[in-house]
């Protein structure tokens, strides 16, 4: 009876990490979104051009102001990405405030949105398409540092960003 | 009468310096080169504050072996690799903030657990031998542990970012950043007082594993640990299974380790993939040997005065030797001097002081004998 309770005991604590496990890699799941102001050219014969000046924030914190023809960034956690969007269309007009809700999709790191082509209501091929980040050039091979028995060799594993007193 | 009282208090006076002999070394030695290391109280306040939330989580895990008399676990590095390996794994699924440190912790449990539960085996089977067991199953994980992160992982272990792979497509790179976990536990919470930054969530959950080491003490898991620090054959005849309550003390030491070095690696900002875990049970020990524990005994006071102590030597040291020597070097050098220094001196004072009490025991036994005879 005793080893039973101890067994269902451990299953459940195991059952109950697993569950908070998989809830946090939904919730944690970070994503780089990029937010282009750019004119979407001839989509089905049709143009969407860019505004005049789009400022971009993201829980408060103001994290870009879109000229024509420029791309800001912006971190998220989770899925569903929210943003306020101070939009001024043409030269002169009154910017116009919209808050935005777009769903990220889990498996991609780097999301890039075509603003104008999203506020104008296009389907997803659209305005949505995947970051693909440069391949740079490289050495062959970084030797990776192991360190000697004292630690006095390398960084002392204590090199951060803080410096090598950060323990 | 008056005489007997001042020879009874100096001789308690004499007694509390012996017994405290290493934190007022230090405390001499901190008040000597902080006026020459030049910083102000406001820096020291906050750079000790920070290193406190950083590192108490794994000083305090040294506590449960030592309960178990186990003497100072070295292999709390176990916990720290599979920490390490955690961490990895989860900056490769890019999990950020609080929900990646939760993550982190919850996969470290089994890599951890599982090296407890190897190093405690061992260590049943070279009992009275423990430190040295630990210490060297230390290099030893180290070895397997270099064999998975540099060769297992890509070709076996699946990992997709080549931002954390080494560019001949397998292994990990020397550092992993962890930018986008980055101080998140101390910075939730977090409050500032006179410009001094207080991680709050950090120090809740420090307060956590103090009341759970308190909470547990007490239990009857904990009443063995301690029946079994004090003897061994007692225990084993009231009873208690010895062995796997000496496993258990080291695998919560080792899971505990594995928490406290995600949190320290969410402090810090980037994982040091190779050298991260080679020097953190050295230099927790160390804190906890400075804060006034021994190999038998130690408390949660200890821990927290023995960081405080300790980090604060660390943080003066380098300015305090460059304004000695003229070298910057020679600070950086007397850091890691110190912290093997301490070790050693703190391991001798114990030993002779175990010694000191055994003859001292002797020679009261002999003269007790003595007085038997001369009263026949």
């Amino acid at each position: 009876m005793k080893l039973k309770r101890r067994v269902a005991f451990i299953l459940l604590t195991v059952l109950m990490l697993a569950a908070i496990a998989a809830w946090m890699m939904v919730i944690g799941r970070g994503h780089t979104v990029y937010l282009d102001n750019k004119t979407l050219e001839d989509y089905q014969g049709q143009e969407y051009k860019a505004y005049e000046r789009v400022v971009v924030t993201v829980k408060g914190e103001e994290v870009a102001k879109l000229d024509k023809r420029d791309r800001g960034m912006s971190v998220w956690i989770g899925q569903n990405f929210e943003m306020t969007l101070e939009i001024t269309e043409k030269k002169g007009d009154e910017p116009v405030v919209k808050e935005v809700s777009v769903k990220l999709p889990y498996s991609v790191d780097g999301i890039v949105i075509n603003l104008p082509a999203y506020l104008a209501g296009l389907p997803e091929e659209a305005w949505y398409s995947e970051f693909v980040p440069m391949v740079k050039e490289e050495p062959d091979e970084e030797e990776p540092s192991i360190g000697d028995d004292f630690g006095l060799e390398g960084d002392l594993g204590l090199e951060g960003e803080l410096g090598a007193g950060d323990i | 009468m008056k005489k007997v009282n001042d020879a009874s208090s100096g001789k308690r006076v004499m007694e509390l310096v012996r017994n405290n002999a290493v934190p007022i070394m230090f405390i001499i030695i901190s008040a000597i080169f902080i006026p020459m290391a030049g910083l102000t109280p406001g820096y020291l306040v906050d750079e000790i504050v920070t290193r406190m939330g950083r590192n108490l989580f794994l000083v305090l895990c040294l506590l449960f072996p030592i309960m178990a008399g186990m003497g100072l676990n070295f292999a709390m590095t176990l916990g720290a690799m599979g920490a390490e390996f955690a961490i990895i794994l989860v900056a490769d699924w890019q999990i950020w903030g609080i929900p990646g440190v939760v993550l982190a912790m919850i996969l470290s449990i089994p890599f951890s657990a599982l090296l407890g539960i190897l190093c405690g085996t061992l260590q049943n089977m070279a009992k009275g031998r423990e430190m040295i067991i630990s210490y060297i199953m230390n290099y030893f994980i180290s070895g397997c542990y270099l064999m998975v992160v540099l060769y297992m992982m890509g070709p076996i272990i699946p990992i997709k970012h080549a931002s954390i792979m080494l560019p001949r497509g397998l292994g990990i790179r020397n550092t992993v950043s962890l930018l986008n976990m980055r101080q998140c536990l101390d910075d939730l919470l977090a409050i500032r007082v006179g410009g001094v930054k207080i991680p709050v969530l950090t120090f809740i959950l420090v307060a956590l594993l103090c009341l759970f080491i308190v909470w547990f003490r007490r239990t009857k898991l904990g009443q063995d640990m301690r029946a079994v620090g004090q003897d061994m054959q007692v225990a084993k005849d009231a009873g208690i299974n010895v062995d796997r309550t000496r496993i258990i003390s080291v695998v919560m030491s080792t899971v505990f380790a594995g928490f406290g070095m995600v949190i320290y690696l969410q402090n810090i900002g980037n994982l040091p993939t190779y050298t991260g875990h080679s020097q953190i049970g050295m230099f927790c020990i160390a804190a906890l040997l400075i804060g006034g524990a021994s190999v038998e005994k130690a408390s949660i006071g200890n821990a927290f005065l023995g960081v405080i102590l300790f980090h604060l030597m660390f943080i003066v040291a380098p300015k305090a030797g460059a304004f000695i020597t003229g070298d910057s070097m020679v600070g950086e050098y007397f850091r890691v001097f110190m912290s093997y220094g301490i070790i050693t001196i703190a391991l001798i004072m114990y030993e002779t002081k175990k010694r000191m009490n055994k003859s001292r025991a002797g020679r009261e036994l002999a003269e007790a004998q003595k007085r038997e005879e001369g009263a026949k």
